[in-house]
C-alpha cells in the first residue's frame, strides 16, 4: 500500500501549508537546541539518549510532514539525518566532528529548503550533503560493535525509559517513587489526564519510566517511576489528582521491590509552586494564528474608541446631572479605561515569545564563522527568556545575524594577534536582551578591535559618502541616531554642512551614520563576505522601520557595542499600499472588500457624484485625490478598493495599487494631526511617514463630504486666509 | 445510526489535522486526537473507540507497544488499528501486522486511500 | 514665565524671517534636516504634515505660518527642531538653526510691549547676546492646541519684527 507522491492532492494540501510552516519552525527550533546539546558529545559514543531521541523525533516529524506537502528535498534530507541519528543511537557510533558538522549543515539546509518552498523559489538540491551524510553513516556502520549488529534492522525501538531504569538500578542514592494514575472521564473533563500528570511528574524529578497496565479489575492504569534527589515524602496535589504513590526500592541486581508507604500517614507538605505552574503550562498550550490575535487587537481598539465616545458623553452630562448621579458614571468610565488598557496589554502579551530562538541560532553562526575566519570566539547569551513580539522575532533575525557576523569577521582579532595584544586568545561576543518599561533592549558586544574611525572615514570619503543629514541621502539620520544627534548642535552643524575632517572630531552617532549609509562597506566586507550579509544600511532601516533605534559605542582596541532599542508593543496589520496624487497611502486589508480596476469611460456622473456600475448596482466612487485635495492626472483607468457595507458601500479610486505588505501601525497622538479619514501612520523602510487610511470613515457619507469640502478650499470656520500649500 | 469514534494518534499536530481532514466526509463519526501512546490508551479507557489511526514513532511509548497493549487487553482487542507511519520505516511493517495492526499505510498518504481503508474497516471488513 | 532666575541656561538659537529666536535646549529632543514631510489632509494650515521622530508620528509645524509670516520653500538650511513639551512632541520648521548658547538669567528681560504685536504672546523673554537681540519662545504657547486648531492667528500684516542689533 505504498503511495505515490501527493501531487494530485495539491488543493487538499494547500489547506495545511501554514500548519506545515509553523510546525516545521518548531521542529527546527527544537532541533537547533538539540544539536547544541549534542555538541558536547563530539568524539564520544555514549551519547545522552534523551538528546538523541528528541532530535530523532524532530527530523522524523519534519520528514513526515514535508512528505505530505510534497517538499521532497526536505523529506529526503530529513530522512538521511534521521538515519545518522539512528546510527548514533542504535549502534552507539562515535559522534565525529564531521558528523556534527553535517547535522548542523543539514538543519540549516532544511530550513533553507522549507523557506524556499514558502517563497516559491527554486529549491536547493540537498544531494551533496546527503552524500556526505551517507559516507558518515557507512563509516559508522563499519565501526559498529559486533554484538549490537542485530539492533537497528527493525525499528522496534527499545523503550528509552526502561533502558535508563536499568542504568539507574545500579543505584546512586536517589529516591525512586512509583506513581499510579487511573484515568477517569471526570478527571479528564477537569484537564487531569495522563499528559498533565506526566508533565507534573517531570517537575517532581526525573521520569524514568511510563507505561500503561491493566488493573486487576480490567481497567487501565498508568505507572510512572520517578527518581528524586530531594527528600520529598508526600505529593498532596498529585493525590488530589487521583494519583497514588509509593516509594520504590531498587535492588542492585536490577530487580525492583516495592515498599508501600502508608499514604494517609505521610505528612502533608505544601506542594511546590513550580509543579503547579509548569504542569498547567504543559497541558494548556494553545497555538494561535497571529491574524486572529490581530483581529482581537482590532476589536480591543474599537472598544477603546467606543469608550472614549462614552467618556465624551459623560463629560457633557456633568452640567445636566446632579453630582451624586454624575460621579459614579464618570468613575465607571474611568475604571473601564483602566480595564481596557489591561485588556490591551493582555492581548499583546499573548503575542510574545522568548527571544532565545534568535540567540540560539547565533550559536551556529558564530561557530561556523569562527571556523571560516580562523578565529576563536565564544558566545555569551543572557536574557534569552526576554519576551518579544513574534513579529519582531522574524524581523530581527537578519539584523542580529549581520551584527554578529560583522563582529566575528571584523571585530574579533585573530588568536595570535589577540595574544600579542595581551587579550585572551578566545574572543567573546555577548548577546543580551532585556525589557524595560515600554522598550526591549538588545545588545551585541564584542571585545575585538573596535570600529576604526579613520578607516571608516577614509572609506566613506572614497565612496563619496558624507554625513549630510537626511536630505542628502545618508541613510541613518533620523530616529536611528537621534538620541545622540542633539548632544551638540554646533558639531552637528559643522558635520552636516562642512566636511568630515578628523577621526577625533567624529562621535559614535556619526560613525554609525557613516557605516549605515547606503553603499558603505569596508573593503574586508566586500572581499570576503559580500553577498551574504544584508549590510548595515539594511540593519538600520529594518530597526527604524520597527520604530526602534540603533546605537553604537566603540573603543579602539577594546571592542564594540551595538544597542538596539525597540518598542515593546506593536500593532501590525496587513495593508494595501496605494498611490494617489504622487503620495502613498496604506489601507488596512481588513477593511477592503475588493479591489477593482475601472476604465475612466465607465465612470458616470450623477449630480456631481462619480458612480460606476458594480455587480449590477450603482456604486459611488470617491477619488482619493479629490478627497484629499491632491494633484490629479488625466488617467485612462483607476484602481479602486471597495469599502463599507450596505448603503455605505463606496469605491475609493486611487491612481495605482503598489502592493500589499505588513505594516507597523503607529498611532497619531497629537490632536494637530488627528483628522478624519486617517487612522495612523506607518513607515515602509525609507523613513518617510505614510498615512494609514481609515476606510470606514471615508465610506461614511458625512465624513467623506467633510473631508472633500475642506480640501476643495472652502473656508474654515474661522476667517483665516487660505494659504497655498507649498509642500509637494 | 450510532455515532462511531475514531482516535487519531500522531505527535505532529499538522499530521493529525491532515488525517482528520482526509476522513471528514465520513458520516456519523466523532474524532478524538492523542499526541502520544499513553494519551491514546487513556482515551480508550475514557470512552469507546471504534477505530484507531496510529503513528509509530512517538515519545515515551512506541506505536508498536500501543498495538501490543491494545491486542493484549480483552476489552480493546477488537478495535481495528491502522498503522500510518513515515516512509522509510517499512521494516516495521511485518512487526506491526504481526502485533495485530489491521492495516499498514505509509506517509505521505493519499487522503482517499486512507479514507477508503477506514471505511472498509468500520464496515467490518479487514 | 522664567521659573528660575538664577544662573545661566542653555538655549538653541534659530532664525525665522530675519529674527533670531531661542528655545530652551532641555525641551529640544533633536534637530534635523528635513527630508520629506507627509502632508495631512484637513490639518490646520500651519501644520505642514507628519514626520517620524524616534518611532513616533509627530506633527511638523511651520513656524512661519504659525507666526503669520509668508511661507518659503524648504531648502538645505531648513531645520526641524523636535521639541517635547508635556506629553507632546512637535517638530518646528524653522529657516535655519545654528547653535547652542548659554544665556545668563540676568540678561533676560520680560517681553517689551512694543514688540509683542506679532509673535508677542509666544515670547517669554528677550535677551541680548553678543549684540544680537534674541526672542525667547514660550513653547507651550507656540504649540497651543486650541489656537492652532481654531486657526485664529491673523494673516501677516507686514509689521516688522524686532531689529537685529
Amino acid at each position: 500500500m505504498s503511495i505515490a507522491g501527493p501531487e494530485k492532492n495539491s488543493e487538499f494540501l494547500a489547506e495545511f501549508l501554514d500548519d506545515y510552516f509553523a510546525e516545521s519552525e518548531e521542529h527546527l527550533a527544537g532541533a537547533r537546541r538539540g544539536l547544541l546539546a549534542l555538541e558536547h558529545f563530539v568524539h564520544q559514543s555514549n551519547i545522552d539518549r534523551a538528546s538523541l531521541d528528541g532530535l530523532f523525533r524532530s527530523f522524523h516529524s519534519l520528514k513526515g510532514i514535508s512528505g505530505m506537502v510534497g517538499v521532497r528535498a526536505a523529506e529526503r534530507l530529513a530522512h538521511q539525518m534521521e538515519s545518522y541519528l539512528r546510527a548514533l543511537r542504535d549502534w552507539q557510533a562515535t559522534l565525529s566532528p564531521e558528523g556534527m558538522d553535517a547535522l548542523i549543515a543539514g538543519a540549516g539546509l532544511l530550513e533553507k529548503i522549507i523557506s524556499e518552498h514558502r517563497a516559491h523559489a527554486p529549491i536547493t538540491d540537498p544531494s551533496q550533503l546527503m552524500a556526505r551524510l551517507d559516507a558518515i553513516i557507512s563509516e559508522a556502520r563499519n565501526n559498529r560493535p559486533v554484538d549490537n549488529s542485530t539492533t537497528g534492522s527493525v525499528s522496534t525501538e527499545p523503550d528509552p525509559l526502561r533502558t535508563s531504569l536499568q542504568a539507574l538500578a545500579i543505584g546512586d542514592g536517589k529516591n525512586v517513587w512509583r506513581f499510579d494514575f487511573v484515568p477517569k472521564p471526570e478527571l479528564s473533563a477537569r484537564g487531569i489526564n495522563v499528559n498533565y500528570i506526566r508533565a507534573g511528574l517531570q517537575q517532581v524529578g526525573e521520569l524514568m519510566h511510563a507505561a500503561p497496565r491493566v488493573t486487576p479489575e480490567g481497567g487501565i492504569a498508568f505507572e510512572f517511576l520517578v527518581s528524586t534527589s530531594e527528600e520529598i515524602t508526600s505529593f498532596p496535589d498529585l493525590f488530589d489528582d487521583g494519583v497514588t504513590y509509593a516509594r520504590q526500592v531498587l535492588l542492585p541486581a536490577g530487580g525492583a521491590a516495592t515498599v508501600d508507604v502508608d499514604v494517609a500517614a505521610a505528612p502533608v507538605e505544601p506542594m511546590t509552586a513550580s509543579y503547579q505552574a509548569l504542569s498547567s503550562r504543559a497541558s494548556n498550550m494553545v497555538r494561535v494564528d497571529l491574524a486572529r490575535l490581530d483581529e482581537l487587537m482590532r476589536m480591543v481598539g474599537d472598544l477603546v474608541i467606543s469608550r472614549s465616545r462614552l467618556d465624551e458623553r459623560v463629560k457633557h452630562l456633568e452640567a445636566a446631572l446632579p453630582a451624586p448621579e454624575w460621579r459614579p458614571l464618570q468613575e465607571t468610565s474611568l475604571a473601564m479605561e483602566r480595564q481596557l488598557r489591561d485588556l490591551r496589554e493582555g492581548v499583546m502579551r499573548v503575542r510574545m515569545v522568548p527571544i532565545g530562538e534568535i540567540f540560539e541560532r547565533m550559536q551556529f553562526v558564530v561557530r561556523d564563522l569562527a571556523r571560516e575566519y580562523e578565529k576563536q570566539v565564544k558566545l555569551e547569551l543572557s536574557g534569552h527568556q526576554t519576551e518579544i513580539d513574534k513579529f519582531l522575532v522574524e524581523r530581527l533575525m537578519d539584523p542580529i545575524l549581520h551584527l554578529v557576523r560583522n563582529a566575528v569577521s571584523h571585530g574579533i582579532e585573530a588568536p595570535n594577534e589577540r595574544t600579542a595584544l595581551g587579550k585572551p586568545r578566545e574572543g567573546t561576543i555577548a548577546l543580551r536582551a532585556s525589557a524595560a518599561a515600554e522598550t526591549i533592549v538588545i545588545e551585541m558586544e564584542d571585545d575585538g578591535r573596535g570600529v576604526d574611525a579613520e578607516q571608516v572615514i577614509a572609506r566613506a570619503c572614497a565612496m563619496g559618502i558624507g554625513i549630510r543629514g537626511r536630505g542628502a541621502g545618508a541613510g541613518a539620520r533620523g530616529s536611528g541616531v537621534g538620541a545622540e544627534s542633539i548632544s551638540g548642535p554646533r558639531e552637528y552643524e559643522k558635520l552636516t554642512e562642512a566636511k568630515i575632517e578628523k577621526a577625533e572630531n567624529i562621535d559614535s552617532a556619526e560613525l554609525l551614520e557613516l557605516i549605515c549609509a547606503p553603499g558603505f562597506s569596508t573593503r574586508a566586507e566586500a572581499d570576503r563576505a559580500s553577498g551574504r550579509g544584508v549590510g548595515m544600511n539594511v540593519v538600520s532601516n529594518t530597526i527604524r522601520g520597527l520604530g526602534g533605534t540603533l546605537e553604537l559605542k566603540t573603543e579602539a582596541g577594546k571592542g564594540t557595542l551595538f544597542r538596539i532599542q525597540l518598542p515593546l508593543t506593536l500593532a501590525i496589520a496587513d495593508a494595501l499600499i496605494v498611490q494617489a496624487g504622487h503620495h502613498r497611502f496604506a489601507v488596512p486589508q481588513a477593511s477592503v472588500r475588493e479591489v477593482i480596476q475601472i476604465d475612466a469611460s465607465e465612470i458616470k456622473i450623477l449630480e456631481n457624484n462619480d458612480v460606476i456600475v458594480y455587480r449590477g448596482a450603482a456604486l459611488p466612487l470617491l477619488r482619493l485625490t479629490r478627497l484629499f485635495g491632491l494633484p490629479e492626472d488625466q488617467r485612462e483607468y483607476f484602481h479602486a478598493f471597495i469599502v463599507g457595507s450596505g448603503l455605505n458601500t463606496v469605491g475609493i479610486a486611487v491612481d495605482r495599487i503598489l502592493g500589499q505588505r505588513e505594516i507597523v501601525v503607529r498611532v497619531i497622538n497629537d490632536p494637530l494631526i488627528q483628522v478624519a479619514g486617517v487612522a495612523g501612520a506607518t513607515e515602509l523602510g525609507d523613513g518617510r511617514a505614510v498615512l494609514i487610511l481609515d476606510a470606514a470613515a471615508l465610506a461614511r457619507p458625512a465624513e467623506g463630504r467633510r473631508i472633500a469640502a475642506h480640501n476643495n478650499g472652502l473656508p474654515r470656520p474661522s476667517n483665516k486666509s487660505v494659504e497655498s500649500r507649498t509642500d509637494a | 445510526m450510532s455515532m462511531k469514534r475514531i482516535l487519531i494518534v500522531d505527535d505532529s499536530p499538522t499530521m493529525r489535522r491532515m488525517i482528520l481532514a482526509s476522513l471528514r466526509d465520513l458520516k456519523d463519526i466523532a474524532f478524538d486526537e492523542a499526541e502520544n501512546g499513553l494519551e491514546a490508551i487513556e482515551q480508550l479507557a475514557i470512552s469507546p473507540v471504534h477505530l484507531m489511526v496510529l503513528d509509530l514513532n512517538m515519545p515515551d511509548m512506541h506505536g508498536l507497544e500501543v498495538v501490543e497493549f491494545v491486542r493484549s487487553h480483552q476489552a480493546y482487542r477488537a478495535i481495528p488499528i491502522i498503522v500510518l507511519t513515515t516512509r522509510g520505516d517499512e521494516a516495521s511493517r511485518s512487526a506491526a501486522l504481526e502485533a495485530g495492526a489491521a492495516a499498514y499505510l505509509t506517509k505521505p498518504f493519499l487522503p482517499n486511500v486512507l479514507c477508503g481503508r477506514v471505511r472498509e474497516l468500520l464496515n467490518g471488513e479487514s | 514665565m522664567l521659573e528660575e532666575q538664577n544662573g545661566s541656561k542653555t538655549f538653541i538659537i534659530f532664525e525665522l524671517a530675519g529674527t533670531t529666536y531661542a528655545v530652551r535646549s532641555r525641551l529640544v529632543q533633536q534637530m534635523e534636516m528635513i527630508e520629506e514631510i507627509t502632508p495631512v489632509p484637513n490639518a490646520p494650515a500651519s501644520v505642514e504634515g507628519v514626520v517620524f521622530s524616534r518611532g513616533r508620528v509627530i506633527p511638523a509645524l511651520n513656524l512661519r505660518v504659525r507666526f503669520g509670516f509668508e511661507r518659503i520653500p524648504i531648502d538645505l538650511r531648513t531645520r526641524l527642531i523636535v521639541i517635547e513639551v508635556g506629553e507632546r512632541n512637535v517638530g518646528l520648521i524653522v529657516d535655519s538653526a545654528r547653535e547652542f548658547i548659554s544665556i545668563e538669567a540676568s540678561a533676560i528681560q520680560p517681553p517689551n510691549e512694543a514688540i509683542s504685536g506679532l509673535s508677542g504672546k509666544y515670547i517669554e523673554g528677550i535677551a541680548t547676546v553678543d549684540n544680537r537681540i534674541v526672542l525667547i519662545l514660550d513653547l507651550s504657547e507656540v504649540i497651543n492646541l486650541a489656537e492652532i486648531l481654531i486657526g485664529d492667528q491673523p494673516a501677516h500684516t507686514g509689521a516688522q519684527p524686532a531689529k537685529q542689533g
